[in-house]
């Protein structure tokens, strides 16, 4: 079942065009986004996010098409997201910091506290729930970046480079959690760790220079990988041989 | 997790109630334990709104686990004033004003001048709406905008916390100064933060708030005396906000969602 589906999607800034022309269809589970730095994987998540709106395309969010009001505001409700970097305010304790944006996307009141414990205490933050956002260290606060993307139960969730700041230890219990929530929403993980696709990701999409180059299983992407390229692990050099081609191909 | 996974038949089974009572236990204990067949169990509608009533139910009659909060429309407020740290700076910009007119009227109006309070007081509004929103000033834009009511509906709230603090030093300037009606003074500080907001769909907040105050400083310092009609033009201040307004829902969809 595709439950996001993007047409023609284009995206510039100013004059330089970020993304081309973009198709994409993604159905449940977790979707791994690799790419080179600048490549427009946060263009994308952003898009996906509605918080950038492209220049033209069709963009569909678990069923809702973002062009009409009434359901860019249902697609919103059902929305997860964690960009690459945000701040926060110094004084909310990391319980207020969720709460806070379990109201901003609506949830019924009553569902709210026992929504935020969960959420917190699934990223394993609850014996620092009270503590104010000030006193986190870098994977404390990335973490509670994730409590609050997941707090509503996302039908879809993004997330850009969410492993950054997280010691090896949390990113074990990190990928568990993902392949938790893959299991009944769309999760899209932007990443340039491309261990974290293998072990989380059920799909993986390629971007480059604001178009797609591969999508498709994990598997394949090691497939495409000879022992002459470059890379320490397979899926690295599956990685920069579909880089490589999709350049050549460009030429 | 573990490695082993229930059958889907039996899974059926167990949600229909055809597992007798040994087999079904040992069924909840491993859904206990594994997330991947829990979410394999397909509930159909009233059995699925049944268990989300108890589970909220079960939440209200429980010890609330940590010190979780009642979400109470209290701390609603309480979370959502705390949440626009650019508001508390408007409340601390409204005192310092207001202890200015109360040295202005104190020390006579030779020394500080009817205009100088005309000036500041509808500008605190003005400074303090623009600060509280957008990518550059809240932390949290990039996320906030992205939410159902991170748009015009959290603008409006951050806003009506900024004009708590900042109209009462305004009809208290309006009183000191003596110039017009104390009643047209909130009406200017409404007009001018109404007019910051609509331009604010088009450009920057900070920029909006720019445009504005300049012209703002334009009317009251011109050398024609003009500050002398604005305060006497009810009507007109009435005409502008509803102006701005207009402007304002026309636009909904841009307030507050612009990107960095």
């Amino acid at each position: 079942m595709t439950t996001l589906s993007i047409r023609g999607l284009r995206v510039g800034y100013g004059r330089r065009l970020v993304l081309d022309d973009l198709d994409l269809e993604l159905g449940v589970g977790v979707h791994g986004l690799l790419g080179p730095n600048g490549a427009g994987k946060t263009t994308l998540m952003r898009v996906l996010a509605t918080v950038l709106r492209p220049d033209r395309g069709d963009v569909r969010l678990l069923g809702q098409p973002l062009a009409d009001d009434a359901g860019l505001r249902r697609a919103r409700r059902r929305l997860g997201y964690l960009p690459q970097s945000f701040g926060f305010y110094p004084r909310f304790t990391v319980r207020e910091f969720v709460e806070y944006f379990a109201w901003l996307r609506e949830m019924p009141p009553a569902e709210i506290p026992l929504a935020v414990d969960r959420a917190i205490e699934r990223v394993g933050l609850l014996d620092r729930a009270d503590d104010r956002m000030k006193h986190l260290s870098g994977g404390m606060l990335r973490r509670a970046g994730i409590a609050q993307a997941i707090v509503n139960d996302p039908g879809l969730l993004l997330l850009d480079e969410p492993t950054a700041g997280l010691d090896p230890e949390q990113r074990v219990e990190f990928r568990a959690l993902l392949r938790e929530l893959g299991l009944d929403a769309v999760v899209v993980v932007s990443t340039h760790l491309v261990e974290d696709v293998v072990a989380a990701c059920a799909r993986v999409s390629l971007v480059d220079n604001g178009r797609l180059v591969f999508t498709g299983l994990p598997d394949e992407l090691i497939a495409a990988g000879e022992d002459g390229d470059s890379g320490d692990s397979p899926i690295e050099r599956g990685y920069t041989a579909v880089l490589r081609g999709a350049r050549e191909a460009a030429r | 997790m573990t490695d082993f996974h229930l059958d889907a038949r039996v899974l059926a089974a167990y949600v229909d109630g055809g597992l007798d009572d040994a087999d079904a236990w040992s069924v909840e204990a491993h859904l206990d334990r594994c997330a991947g067949c829990r979410a394999g169990i397909v509930l159909d509608e009233p059995t699925e709104r049944l268990v989300e009533a108890a589970a909220v139910a079960l939440v209200r009659r429980l010890p609330p686990p940590g010190r979780a909060r009642p979400a109470s429309t209290w701390r609603r407020l309480r979370v959502l004033l705390s949440a626009a740290p650019a508001a508390r700076g408007a409340w601390l910009m409204a005192v310092a004003v207001a202890g200015l007119a109360f040295l202005g009227a104190s020390v006579g109006p030779a020394t500080l001048p009817p205009w100088l309070l005309l000036l500041l007081a509808p500008a605190l509004p003005v400074v303090g709406t623009a600060l509280s929103y957008g990518p550059r000033t809240d932390p949290l834009h990039e996320l906030v905008a992205g939410t159902p009511h991170g748009g015009l509906r959290i603008v409006l709230w951050r806003t009506l916390a900024v004009l708590t603090a900042t109209a009462p030093v305004a009809v208290l300037a309006g009183t000191v100064t003596g110039l017009g009606p104390p009643a047209v003074w909130p009406l200017m500080c409404l007009a001018l933060t109404a007019l910051t907001l609509a331009l604010g769909s088009l450009v920057e907040p900070a920029t909006a708030a720019g445009v504005v105050l300049g012209m703002w400083a334009l009317v009251v310092l011109a050398p024609f005396g003009a500050w002398a009609v604005v305060v006497d033009s009810g009507p007109v201040w009435l005409a502008v906000t509803t102006a701005a307004l207009a402007v304002l829902y026309v636009r909904r969809e841009q307030v507050g969602r612009r990107a960095a």
